[in-house]
């Protein structure tokens, strides 16, 4: 995965914060983490990749920041299944956005939410993944993209 | 047509007894009618035939009573002066007596009366009794009918004379009545008898019918019952199939409808439920993309016409291997590989029908996948092996770690950077400063690859540096060149462990030291080869020892002692368990004497190295195993688990001999456990190296300067190759 591809995952999800509150996150420096060292938030939206290459891309955000975004579109019901669903669509955003760029070499899953420390979720062990953190009204989230 | 016919001439096959037997029913059936008919005809006749007969007796009384009124009158006065009433009365007479001829007549055979309907059936002439009495009546009547004829034309005023009537008519009336009665009373025997006749006929018509109708009953009852229990059959074989088949299997209809029945295996094979009847292109539809969809459809489309080949565009096929995902819960994405194929289902000649097979090739794809990337990954590491068996293992060795730092620095530098400015550019400065010094390295060690990807880093660094502000997006190009020489690295470190399994069995054979005559008629080299041929005699072997290296009587004492007992012990080691009789030897190939050769070199990195190498039979680890579980030492399950590895590392462990007697040789296992203690103490390390019937090489390396340690040797190497 090159810079550009990594680079249209940060485009999908700046785009979606923009549309959603005028306002796109804060993307800080892109550095790499060990699978067993990559940050999980309160609730993360995972999307599998499979095909060419193989592994998952989330987002993985706080509670704050989804109970803020929430607040934002005008949602007042910030209950736990409002915030699953919430980093759900993200995730959906980034799945639908990404098979219409990358085509038929990913095949790109539709996404599934975990919540808190989501030691579930199955990342490639061999390869180091990106991590690229996200800020937003100073609430923390990352997306990693994590390949083989 | 002729199918047709062919199908009809099968069925009546399949059905020709029923047929035979319902137009046998039929026909009894017509015959029963029939007889009911001729039955009810011939009674019909019959009753004329007595009726007539009964009028016989009712005319005789008439006759009788007529003339006796006329005889009365004539007697009594009371007859009619004009003799008009007498007239009439004769004239009756004369009418029951030409009725009474008429019937007579029509019994003979004479025309038909006009009152009868039809001809008669039964007349007394067939039967010898009925013609006897109506001989009888006939004789009886003669007489009076000659007397009532001659009152024939009265004439008016005249006084009918019937005395000469009467006369013949007194005697014989009754006679006639009962002659008539006889006779009727014949008829209607024989009428009953001959009805009985046919009702008999008939009813053995009905009951052939009805026996006929039971055995259809029978017959058919059966034949449908078999013909269920083969459709029963048929059915069941089919459920079980489909049941139990590995295989998506069902039938396409040319709408693109599934058949009513699909294997059981369908649904978990393409991961979504697939029910019969359903649509087929709406099933695949969410599985595939657009432009295989459409694909899908021409195919399919193509082959429901019966004037393509099928073999010719069965390479058509577009779902021959299609990749369908599956998302289980954890978020990871499960992959699998479908085959689908079609096959004509043909009547006559016409495509009825596409058998559809839904196959899970997964596991052959992926290993074909894992099979292509083994082949470039090979092809990879041969290129970058020939490199690091070039290159010096101490190098390589930090080349890579100070890599491996370096990209961890920068890495770090990435995490730390500040959200706002990005890497500052004197934490630039210092990535490039790593990047150069890891270019510089991999190029002495001539890793082209290495270097170049070191290279274009640098250059991204640099594009980096000239920028006053660094966003997030200018660091991505970076993280991506760092995960790039991470995976370059890891790449290095996985050939070299590759080539450390090979290299564990070659570096063992240290560079042999130069043969010095001199050395080798040393008085220690004497008494090794002294102690292997005792030894050798002792146990019926022929060994010969060969040594080459430094003197070792100019090592310091503790060292030479060192030396020497370990090289005792590995003599009597060989000599022992090693080295095979002669002629065992000779079996193998071998020459008849064992080879013990023994090197010491001083590595000039202020260690010394002692080599010592016998050709005899090598380590057998099932030996081992066996000593260890004999000794106690293991229990047969954990012995089992150990590999030959494991198992050839217990030789170092007290207490474990692979010799079942203990003799003044070995047996007791305490020789290696007490070489290997030695040089333990002696801060030095043993490796072993050994191949199964081909040799056994021990390699020491000991300090030259001692500095006794109380902690264990370094673990033992053990290669089997």
């Amino acid at each position: 995965m090159d810079e550009q591809q990594l680079r249209v995952f940060i485009d999908i999800v700046s785009q979606y914060f923009e549309r959603q509150t005028g306002k796109a996150p804060e993307v800080g420096s892109p550095y790499l983490g060990d699978a067993s060292a990559l940050p999980i938030y309160d609730f993360t939206g995972v999307i599998g990749i499979s095909g060419e290459r193989q592994g998952c891309v989330y987002v993985t955000a706080h509670r704050d920041l989804l109970r803020q975004l929430l607040l934002h579109v005008g949602e007042a019901d910030v209950s736990d299944t409002n915030l699953c669903d919430l980093v759900g669509e993200v995730a959906n955003t980034i799945s639908g956005n990404a098979r219409r760029y990358f085509g038929p070499d990913f095949m790109i899953s539709v996404p599934v939410v975990v919540s808190g420390n989501a030691r579930a979720i199955q990342v490639p062990r061999s390869v180091k993944a990106y991590i690229l953190p996200l800020r937003w009204h100073k609430f923390e989230a990352a997306l990693v993209v994590s390949l083989q | 047509m002729e199918g047709a016919y062919a199908m009809l001439k099968l069925g009546l096959g399949k059905y020709r007894s029923i047929v035979v037997l319902i137009t046998l029913f039929l026909v009894f059936d017509v015959g029963v009618l029939g007889m009911t008919f001729v039955i009810s005809r011939q009674l019909t006749a019959d009753a004329i035939s007595i009726n007539l007969a009964g009028q016989h007796r009712y005319l005789v009384q008439k006759l009788a009573k007529t003339a006796l009124l006329i005889d009365q009158d004539a007697t009594q006065g009371t007859f009619d002066s004009s003799g008009r009433s007498s007239l009439n009365e004769v004239k009756d007479l004369i009418a029951t007596a030409d009725r009474f001829n008429a019937i007579i007549n029509t019994f003979d055979g004479g025309a038909k009366l006009p009152d009868m309907t039809e001809e008669l059936a039964l007349t007394p002439s067939q039967d010898e009794q009925a013609a006897a009495m109506f001989a009888l009546v006939k004789d009886l009547w003669a007489p009076i009918n000659s007397e009532v004829q001659s009152l024939n034309q009265p004439k008016d005023g005249h006084r009918p004379d019937v005395g000469p009537l009467l006369q013949v008519l007194i005697p014989s009336n009754l006679n006639l009545l009962a002659s008539s009665h006889l006779l009727t009373s014949r008829l209607e025997a024989l009428s009953a008898a001959k009805a009985a006749r046919l009702r008999g006929g008939q009813m053995a018509g009905m009951a052939a019918a009805l026996i006929n109708f039971a055995f259809i009953l029978y017959s058919f009852l059966g034949q449908l019952r078999k013909s269920d229990q083969a459709v029963e059959r048929a059915q069941r074989e089919t459920e079980d199939i489909l049941r139990t088949t590995q295989e998506g299997l069902f039938l396409l209809d040319p709408d693109f409808r599934m058949g009513s029945q699909t294997s059981h295996a369908l649904s978990r094979i393409i991961g979504v439920e697939a029910k019969g009847g359903e649509n087929f292109l709406d099933l695949l539809k969410p599985l595939v993309t657009p432009k295989t969809y459409d694909t899908t459809k021409e195919y399919i489309e193509l082959l429901l016409r019966h004037d393509v080949k099928e073999k010719l565009v069965a390479s058509l096929n577009p779902l021959d291997c299609i990749e369908i995902s599956a998302v289980r819960p954890s978020g990871a994405v499960e992959s699998r590989f479908l085959q689908i194929r079609f096959n004509r289902v043909l009547q006559g000649n016409k495509v009825t029908h596409l058998l559809v097979t839904v196959n899970d090739i997964t596991r052959r794809v992926k290993l074909e996948r894992e099979l292509k990337d083994s082949e470039r990954r090979v092809q990879d590491q041969m290129g970058m092996m020939v490199n690091i068996l070039q290159a010096d293992p101490r190098q390589l060795q930090d080349f890579l770690r100070a890599a491996s730092d370096g990209l961890n620095q920068i890495n770090e530098d990435l995490r730390t950077a500040s959200p706002t400015t990005g890497v500052s550019t004197p934490r630039v400065d210092a990535m490039m400063r790593i990047a150069h010094r890891l270019k510089g390295d991999a190029a002495a060690l001539q890793l082209e690859a290495v270097s170049q990807s070191l290279h274009a880093f640098e250059n991204v660094l640099q594009e980096l540096r000239v920028l006053t502000r660094r966003s997030s997006e200018d660091l991505l190009p970076v993280a991506v060149r760092v995960k790039g020489l991470y995976a370059e690295i890891a790449a290095i470190q996985d050939v070299i462990a590759r080539i450390g399994q090979v290299r564990g069995v070659v570096s063992v054979e240290p560079p042999k030291p130069p043969h010095d005559p001199e050395v080798a008629a040393l008085a220690f080299v004497r008494q090794w080869r002294s102690f292997a041929q005792q030894l050798a005699q002792r146990h019926e072997k022929a060994v010969e020892l060969s040594y080459q290296g430094i003197d070792v009587e100019q090592l310091s004492p503790q060292l030479r002692d060192a030396v020497n007992t370990a090289v005792n012990q590995f003599i009597r080691n060989a000599v022992v368990h090693g080295v095979e009789k002669p002629a065992d030897r000779k079996m193998r190939g071998k020459s008849e004497a064992g080879r013990l050769s023994v090197y010491v070199s001083d590595q000039g990195d202020g260690t010394i190295e002692l080599s010592f190498r016998d050709d005899g039979r090598g380590i057998n680890p099932e030996k081992i195993r066996a000593a260890a579980i004999r000794s106690g030492r293991l229990s047969p399950e954990a012995a089992k688990a150990f590999d030959a590895r494991q198992l050839t590392l217990m030789i170092f462990e007290p207490g474990l001999s692979t010799r079942e007697h203990v003799d003044e040789d070995a047996g007791r296992g305490v020789g290696l456990d007490a070489v290997k203690d030695l040089i333990t103490r002696l801060g030095g390390r043993i490796r072993i190296g050994t191949t199964s019937g081909e040799y056994c090489h021990f390699r020491v390396q000991l300090p030259v300067k001692v500095e006794p340690r109380d902690d264990h040797i370094d673990a033992p190497i053990k290669e089997v190759a």
